[in-house]
């Protein structure tokens, strides 16, 4: 028995690292966001103040930055989940000595450097590169396509090849713990396979579906890099900005500010997003059986 | 398997691995110009590398960050896996949520945090700061992989080790980290692979270290080499040849246990 106890308390140690190191700093934004920089000296001075707030909720762009950023982890998520579903199946259909490499090869992308994807988007999509090359060569377009590159189309784009695997994995997942006597027996009872997927399938994918869709919201709409090396001029993101405040403002307050704000919105939506998923029979089905 | 799944998979594949081939392709290409069509097969960029000092020294630094990233966030994930594991652990719910706090959180918004921080009491950034920060974000994926293979092990073992007088210590050290030795292996590789691809968190607390991926962004404001695409194509082999051999090590484990375990594993 002694073992066990043991065991749990293993987790002091974790949960002590990760206070530290993740949330007292992400608190510490709490304080700064009500204090007051000195704009004589360019130092941050611990005066109370609402200025900060006030000029948040007032100033429409933090407002604007922060909702395209939801909506854009929304859409890629949302792209992700139509994409990654039935290439998840697929993965769960193959034979058994397949899946291994299959998940070798569905983890590669994450295994490459966040600069390395970038670049080779860039070169895949440039003007000169492969993508252009192909449509050119094919007579299709008289003219490199601008668009490409540089534009909400590459953003999503790359967004969706960064984080896709995250939709895919646990789908998979979920599908591999379908009991297939389940399916047998819909087919038994008369279910055509359509059927048999809508009525048993799927309801039993949905907390797979569910994580995959947090996942993907979480990293795509967190995102700085890529809009702002791939986006062009509508790479704009709240993180770049926070960026900007606390780098080259140093308005560490306002960054805060801006950093609590979006912490909050992504948290809010991420919960209805949860919320909405629980209200499917299959989802909680599966969870309680999963605490029992 | 239906035609249908077949072409979906197919695709898939060709869409994770296009932009990695057309990196590959442009390494090889006799221009200093990426662009198509092809002007022939050279080796030059590679040699180039090995008399580029920056990134010699960059990717050194790179290495030499991910080792201590990798042990640590093996161990950390070890440790909130078994307590995980326990029936007894109290506020189950606050501590996963700290455990995928780092993964939910922009990983600007949390450097940026982390930064001001460290400022704040006086802490400089530099080598140790980047090695905490990235060991925090490969916590939720160490901790995962871990679990996984935690909640999968037959607790008959350790009864049974208990019952023939073995200490907790014991049972842990003979029947239970046996059993885990791949899992913590892939928590290793997951936890250098997120080192070296990472570029966020070393551009807010790298200080002065200069990792490869920072020297890599810099280039890449100023003008696209082809040098950089043999650069890429060398990290990615020695990334896939890292990923391969935890793979394997963790088959092998994974044999040995069921040979261990006996043969209800395998039914």
């Amino acid at each position: 028995m002694r073992l066990t106890l043991h065991r749990a308390h293993l987790a002091l140690p974790v949960a002590l690292v990760l206070i530290l190191g993740c949330l007292l700093p992400l608190l510490l934004l709490i304080a700064f966001s009500v204090f007051t920089v000195d704009m004589d000296a360019f130092e941050m001075v611990p005066d109370f103040s609402l200025a900060n707030w006030a000029q948040m909720l007032t100033n429409p762009v933090f407002a604007f930055l922060i909702g395209k950023a939801v909506l854009s982890g929304l859409i890629t998520a949302l792209i992700a989940a139509v994409l990654g579903y039935p290439l998840a199946l697929s993965i769960a259909n193959l034979p058994i000595a397949w899946k291994g490499i299959a998940q070798i090869l569905l983890l590669t992308p994450l295994y490459t450097g966040e600069i390395v994807r970038i670049y080779a988007w860039r070169v895949v999509l440039g003007s000169e590169g492969l993508i252009n090359a192909v449509l050119e060569g094919l007579g299709l377009v008289d003219e490199p396509v601008k668009l490409l590159l540089f534009s909400p189309f590459t953003t999503h784009l790359v967004l969706l090849y960064n984080t896709l695997p995250f939709m895919v994995l646990p789908i998979w997942i979920s599908a591999e713990l379908i009991d297939r006597r389940l399916i047998e027996a819909a087919r038994d009872l008369g279910a055509r396979p359509f059927e048999a997927f809508t009525r048993v399938v799927f309801p039993l994918t949905i907390p797979g579906l569910g994580v995959g869709l947090l996942a993907v919201f979480a990293l795509s709409a967190g995102d700085m890099l890529t809009p702002s090396m791939l986006g062009g001029t509508s790479g704009a993101t709240p993180m770049a900005m926070i960026d900007n405040l606390f780098g080259t403002a140093f308005d560490w307050p306002l960054a805060s500010v801006l950093a609590l704000s979006l912490l909050i919105t992504l948290f809010a939506t991420a919960s209805s997003i949860g919320f909405l998923l629980l209200r499917f029979k299959g989802a909680r089905a599966v969870l309680q059986g999963g605490l029992k | 398997m239906t035609r249908g799944m077949t072409l979906t998979f197919t695709l898939a594949i060709g869409f994770f691995y296009l932009p990695i081939l057309v990196l590959a392709l442009f390494s090889f290409n006799a221009s200093s110009l990426m662009a198509f069509p092809l002007s022939g097969f050279t080796l030059s960029w590679y040699a180039d590398l090995f008399g580029n000092a920056a990134f010699l020294h960059g990717f050194l630094t790179s290495f030499l960050i991910s080792q201590p990233v990798g042990i640590l966030a093996a161990l950390i994930g070890l440790l909130a896996a078994l307590a995980l594991s326990s029936p007894r652990l109290a506020y189950r719910g606050v501590f996963i949520f700290l455990i995928v706090l780092p993964f939910l959180v922009p990983k600007t918004v949390l450097s940026i945090a982390q930064a001001m921080l460290m400022n704040w009491v006086g802490l400089g950034r530099g080598p140790g700061a980047l090695i905490a920060a990235q060991t925090l974000i490969a916590i939720p994926f160490a901790t995962t992989i871990i679990a996984a293979t935690v909640i999968r092990l037959d607790k008959r073992l350790e009864d049974a080790a208990r019952d023939l007088g073995a200490t907790p210590w014991q049972t842990f050290r003979r029947v239970v980290l046996p059993q885990l030795k791949g899992a913590i292996g892939a928590a290793y590789s997951i936890g250098v692979i997120l080192s070296l691809a990472d570029l966020t968190i070393s551009m807010f607390l790298a200080g002065r270290t200069q990792p490869l991926s920072l020297i890599v962004a810099s280039q890449f404001r100023r003008e696209l080499k082809p040098d950089l695409n043999a650069m890429q194509v060398v990290v990615l082999l020695l990334t896939a040849l890292i990923v391969v051999a935890s793979e394997v090590y963790r088959r092998s484990r994974a044999r040995h246990r069921n040979t261990f375990a006996g043969p209800e594993d395998h039914a």
